[in-house]
């Protein structure tokens, strides 16, 4: 056991004094994954006009306003939609950041700004655009107080607001007479203030700026978030589609490091150093072995921890870990196979390089799996490589639970050990000089 | 304590090593000794049980190393081609080899000092092999032979492509390993060498055993004539002699006295006279 530990620590310690080896195995899957996210939309930070479907399901006057603002409001790119299930088509398309409900009761919420919780708002966002969904809600709270702003000036609207406020007042129990008196004194001031106030300018203009950019912390609407509902075959966010890619290029580095480094051992000398110890044969490729598993493990944990940072979230984090390990333990046996086959350095350099390279890009390593025509889909299954991304998509956000996991784990843990023994078996024919 | 009994390798139609039976007996430094592809190396290799003999058979102790791994760990290699990880400082390649012969810790620590200090790499511990000059990398590939205190030593040329200064300080090393009682089988093909640590020589040429015994035995057998020297009103005057003491007595009753030497044989023409002057390259076909 000893023995296994030295020579798995004195491979990974070499690894990582490889430059290129450690580059290709530990950051330039984080770079592909990382170059595919923003490429499929993740990080998109520069389009001008965020697209926002919105449904008015309220039709009165207050409601028709605010959605005619919020069409002129800069930024925003309103698409009306006729019904919530047809602005959440829209949202899951893509063709829209949000979707924005504007409920039944929305003119009545509005006369109860203060009373009654504010305006009602509904949303419906996609969560991998959580960033812009933000944005959004910065944006309806800054309507929200032109709003409230035209209430004000509005005398007829403040009116009735105002009655309604009186009618709240008159018919709250927790208020003492008293109160209700001050109440009573102070809406009859706003009222003939109001007055005013109209009287010298035009409703609506006054006060716009003044109260929508005062703002501070009260916020006069209330926007109740919906995630758009997870369809169970979809992704949570483009970087949960690039980072299984990212796997796939990480496994290959370590299958190449790996399998390269059994055949350099021979090349080298340094096999024929260990075959003299007084260590056995399978102990060595035992050790080679661990040091794969190791790499492999390590590089999918870091790509897993940046993908976390990119905001993916881990859906199942139990199917998750039984994803690493079954592909790192395939990927082993790959490995193996690569090293035991390889008569030369040069062989598996170029052989191996070139078949793992395709079977990298058929497996996932560039087109997403569920993106690929069936044919396509259908040959992928030769490549291991797609086997280890379903895993991990099992785990990121694929719905389908620890029974999709039977078939690929079945696959990887198939490959592993068939891989280990082929390999073994070659290897142990191999003279170390 | 290692016997060779009708150790024979064939690489296809190619005799590598033929029925080669050789006994070398504890603490003795044997040298083997021969052109390039004589077999050597092929010998070394079935002797540590990294290629299985055609035929024949390798004990040391009465043991075979491919069967009793306690037994390798008593062994020590330092093969021809440098066995080193470039990427590993000295001291990282040593303390890997030592591991794998179940040293740890404190002793693993002392012995891969130990072993840095006698190969003179101490300052240089922490640098990665591959800045190396040859010289030095020789030496730690020496050194790896010896971290684990081994008290079989199988060296195939420890000194090729060193320097004087090295190749000194590696017979010195020997030297001291013999003064302990290891047991060391070194091939090379520097006479010198060979004169100077040996206690019993073999020449090999062609995969067979030309000669073997000590140095004085085969300067005797098979080192040919002397020669005296001397100078006269012709200049200088060469005997051939078998018997050149009685040769030198009878030039000083002649009264000669100038420039009188005499050159003995030496395991360089013992070499020479048992494989030729036929250059080797490529083989012995
Ligand atoms: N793996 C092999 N396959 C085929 N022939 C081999 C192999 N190894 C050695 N030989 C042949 O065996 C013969 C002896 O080679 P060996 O390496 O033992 O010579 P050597 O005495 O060590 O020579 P040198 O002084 O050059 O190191 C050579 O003719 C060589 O070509
Ligand atoms: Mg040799």
């Amino acid at each position: 056991m000893n023995a296994i530990i030295r020579i798995a620590m004195k491979d990974l310690r070499l690894l990582a004094r490889d430059r290129a080896d450690a580059f290709f195995t530990f950051v330039f899957p984080l770079l592909i994954a990382l170059f595919f996210g923003y490429v499929f939309g993740g990080g998109d930070g520069e389009r001008s006009a965020m697209p926002v479907a919105v449904v008015n399901e309220d039709g009165g006057a207050a409601s028709k306003w605010f959605v005619e603002q919020l069409s002129k409001a800069g930024g925003i790119e309103a698409k009306p939609a006729e019904t919530r299930e047809a602005g959440e088509r829209l949202v899951r398309k893509g063709d829209a950041a949000a979707c924005v409900i504007v409920p039944k009761d929305f003119e009545d919420s509005t006369k109860k700004v203060f009373s009654g919780g504010g305006m009602q708002l509904e949303a419906i966002i996609d969560p991998k655009r959580s960033a812009e969904a933000g944005l959004l809600e910065g944006r309806l709270n800054e309507l929200g107080f032109r709003q409230l702003a035209r209430t004000f000036t509005d005398s007829s609207m403040m009116n009735s607001f105002l009655d309604s406020a009186r009618e709240d007042v008159s018919k709250s129990t927790g208020l003492s007479p008293l109160q209700k008196g001050i109440f009573g004194t102070f809406f009859d001031s706003v009222s003939s203030l109001t007055r005013e106030v109209t009287s010298k300018s035009a409703p609506g203009e006054t006060m716009n700026g003044a109260v929508g950019e005062s703002g501070g912390g009260f916020r006069p609407v209330t926007v109740t978030m919906h995630e758009l509902r997870m369809d169970p075959n979809s992704p949570n966010n483009s970087f949960a589609v690039s980072f299984p890619q990212g796997v796939v290029w990480g496994l290959m580095g370590c299958v190449m490091a790996f399998g390269v480094s059994l055949v350099q051992e021979r090349r080298r000398g340094t096999l024929l150093r260990l075959c003299v110890a007084p260590i056995t044969r399978n102990q060595i490729l035992l050790g080679k072995a661990a040091a794969c598993f190791a790499s492999c493990v390590i590089v999918q944990v870091i790509l897993l921890v940046v993908a976390r940072l990119m905001g993916v979230r881990i859906g199942h984090p139990s199917i998750m870990a039984s994803a690493v390990l079954v592909s790192s333990v395939g990927f082993t046996g790959v490995m193996m196979l690569l090293a035991g086959l390889s008569r030369s350095e040069g062989a598996a350099q170029g052989f191996g390089r070139a078949l793992l390279l395709v079977l990298a890009l058929i497996g996932g390593g560039s087109i997403p799996l569920f993106f690929m025509p069936r044919l396509m889909q259908q040959i992928s299954s030769v490549s291991p490589f797609k086997w280890a991304t379903i895993s991990i998509e099992n785990g990121l956000w694929r719905a389908d639970g620890w029974d999709a996991m039977l078939l690929p784990g079945g696959v990887l843990l198939g490959i592993g050990v068939i891989g280990f023994l082929v390999g073994w078996a070659a290897m142990r024919r191999w003279s170390p000089t | 304590m290692i016997r060779l009994e009708g150790l024979t390798k064939r690489f296809g139609e190619r005799e590598a090593v033929c029925s080669l039976s050789l006994e070398i007996a504890r603490g003795e430094v044997f040298g083997l000794l021969g052109p390039n592809g004589a077999g050597k190396t092929t010998t070394i290799s079935m002797m540590i049980g990294t290629l299985p003999p055609t035929s024949g058979d390798v004990h040391i102790d009465g043991k075979s190393l491919v069967d009793d791994p306690s037994l390798r760990r008593r062994v020590g290699v330092a093969p021809q081609a440098l066995a080193l990880y470039e990427d590993l400082t000295a001291r990282e390649n040593l303390a890997f080899f030592g591991g794998l012969y179940g040293l740890g810790g404190r002793e693993l620590n002392a012995a891969v000092d130990g072993a840095l200090e006698m190969v003179g790499l101490r300052d240089r511990a922490g640098d990665r092999s591959e800045t190396f000059s040859g010289g030095m990398q020789r030496r730690l590939n020496l050194a790896a032979a010896l971290v684990h205190g081994p008290d079989v030593l199988l060296l195939d040329e420890p000194t090729a492509g060193v320097d004087p200064q090295s190749r000194n300080s590696i017979i010195e090393l020997v030297r001291s390993l013999k003064a302990r009682g290891t047991t060391i089988v070194y091939t090379t093909h520097y006479m010198e060498e060979a004169q100077k640590l040996c206690d019993r020589v073999g020449v090999m040429d062609r995969g067979s055993m030309l000669a073997l015994g000590t140095i004085h035995e085969l300067l005797k057998d098979h080192g040919g004539d002397s020669v005296v020297v001397y100078h006269d009103e012709h200049g200088e005057q060469k005997i051939v002699t078998r018997d050149p003491a009685a040769e030198v007595a009878r030039l000083i009753e002649r009264g000669v006295r100038s420039g009188l030497r005499i050159d003995r044989p030496d395991l360089e023409s013992v070499f020479l006279n048992l494989t030729g002057r036929a250059l080797r390259d490529g083989g012995a076909e």
